[in-house]
């Protein structure tokens, strides 16, 4: 292949990358939009609010036990090889969680659940004509599908980041107390949670729960084909929703140290 | 909803070209029919019908060309013009396109619902008489899963119609059904457009049943219409292609 096949082939892709990226962009506003004129069913937002809250409870649930407890036992293990002392153990643990862990691990596994959930269902309306059909009877696709998802992630991504930093805290304190022998007093202290703390972690939340519906919706718009089509939107939004947490993630930490110089 | 209430040109399709990644579906296509006419649009699989048809509601944008539905320009696919004239088009799409979601009285009552204009009694009323006149009495509360392929078939017929809209657009209304059910469904379509006035659009492989069912036949391969005429002289066309798909001879250009 020559250089200039591969430069062509190089400029093809970039070209469908930008426009791809501006298809996500009037996406995204479509469903914003779609938000204010709540042109869906009645009770969708309650319906979506159960799927993406609710069932996704347990499985949230178990995974920030395991990890909470994983992360105390491990940095336990290395605060004692290093100076001994385990007081700062639980402050220094609820921070790194709040700011950090709890949104972003909540919503890579809401991408996982969620998203492929949203891309499968949409992507299989795509493919069986009954976008088509609803843009037929006068509907937009992004306000009747999408929005109420969004909105359901939103309320419920913010919840789900509540209770897995409650569920991680308390699996970390028992771990530190059994293993440790660590006064829960000394575990259970949120003294070194700063407001900062607490923004930056809700706005990683929130944004992550924009990105997460917008992106799945998109990919299961994007569809094509038969099942095959759907199986690769599927995949296409848990890895493209995944990404879009991590960069979120990097750039909100990035700009709250620059802003805020880290709320210190 | 809109009855037809004169002669002017339903569908006018002028010089339009479609393209998929670089693949041409549609090549300087033109096609009209005035209204309360009957078009069947007959031609080899993959050859553009379903795009056409679709193109017929802008749910496929042209490339280049003009698109008149109804007296209006619906190529520049303008979200607010495209709402409105869909208002008067129904469509039963070749996968019948149900929503999986809906029960098939909730799917047969959803254009009517979606317009807002008429009261939920006379809904349902209206559904029990679209179900019963496609053969499906009674079928309200199933699940389109419930349903065999010819049943789906039916409802999303009787979705088509209850708006009574001015342009029934149907891609492929008898794939899958027995002869009798299609001649029952040929009647269907000719007396709810004996009732509305409306233009009816109907592709189909089905050669000898749409002969009989339209008025007016176009035969479409590799994107262009190879005939546009009357039914009943397509069998006499001059060209050979044309000639060999009506008859279904094995020797040919086909």
């Amino acid at each position: 292949m020559s250089v200039h096949t591969r430069i062509e082939g190089l400029g093809a892709r970039a070209i469908a990358a930008s426009h791809a990226g501006a298809r996500l962009f009037v996406i995204g506003a479509k469903s914003l939009r779609g938000v204010f004129d709540r042109d869906y069913p009645k009770g969708e937002v309650a319906r979506q609010m159960y799927v993406v809250g609710n069932k996704s409870l347990l499985f949230i649930a178990i995974t920030m036990g395991f990890l909470g407890m994983v992360m105390v036992i491990q940095s336990g293990h290395q605060l004692n090889r290093v100076t001994g002392d385990l007081s700062q153990l639980g402050p220094q643990f609820l921070k790194l969680f709040i700011q950090e862990f709890a949104p972003t691990i909540t919503a890579l596994m809401l991408s996982t659940r969620v998203g492929a959930g949203i891309a499968a269902e949409v992507g299989s309306m795509k493919v069986t004509e009954q976008i088509d059909a609803l843009r037929l009877s006068g509907i937009t696709p992004t306000s009747y599908l999408i929005a109420p998802r969004l909105l359901a992630c939103l309320s419920m991504g913010s919840i789900l980041t509540v209770i897995a930093i409650v569920i991680a805290f308390t699996a970390g304190g028992i771990s530190a107390w059994s293993v440790f022998g660590l006064n829960p007093t000394a575990f259970f202290d949120s003294s070194m949670v700063r407001t900062y703390d607490i923004v930056i972690g809700s706005v990683k939340a929130l944004s992550y729960s924009l990105a997460i519906p917008i992106i799945s919706g998109f990919c299961g718009l994007e569809a094509r084909g038969g099942s095959e089509g759907v199986g690769t939107a599927t995949t296409s939004a848990v890895i493209g929703s995944s990404f879009a947490v991590l960069l979120l993630d990097f750039m909100i930490s990035g700009i709250g140290l620059m802003v805020f110089g880290g709320g210190v | 909803m809109s009855q037809v209430t004169d002669t002017r040109t339903a569908i006018s399709v002028q010089d339009v070209s479609v393209a998929f990644d670089g693949t041409e579906v549609l090549r300087s296509l033109s096609l009209s029919l005035e209204q309360g006419g009957r078009l069947g649009i007959l031609g080899p699989a993959a050859g553009g019908k379903s795009v056409l048809l679709k193109l017929l509601v802008g749910l496929v944008a042209p490339d280049a060309g003009r698109v008149h539905i109804l007296g209006t320009d619906i190529s520049r696919g303008k979200e607010k013009t495209l709402m409105r004239v869909r208002r008067d088009v129904g469509m039963l799409f070749q996968n019948y396109a149900l929503f999986d979601f809906m029960t098939v009285g909730e799917n047969v009552a959803f254009p009517l619902a979606r317009l807002g204009e008429t009261e939920d009694d006379e809904i349902a009323d209206r559904v029990s008489a679209r179900l019963k006149a496609v053969g499906l009495a009674g079928s309200e509360a199933k699940m389109p899963s419930e349903l065999s392929g010819g049943m789906k078939k039916r409802v999303g017929i009787a979705r088509a119609t209850i708006a009574r809209p001015a342009l029934l657009l149907y891609d492929e209304p008898t794939a899958g059904l027995d002869p009798v059910t299609t001649s029952k469904m040929y009647e269907l379509i000719a007396a709810d457009q004996a009732d509305t006035g409306c233009t009816v659009v109907a592709v189909s492989s089905d050669v000898g049943a749409l002969m009989n069912f339209s008025t007016e036949l176009a035969l479409v391969h590799e994107g262009s219409v190879r005939y546009r005429g009357p039914s009943h002289a397509i069998s006499k066309s001059e060209d050979a292609l044309v000639r060999q798909f009506v008859s279904g001879d094995d020797a040919g250009p086909l």
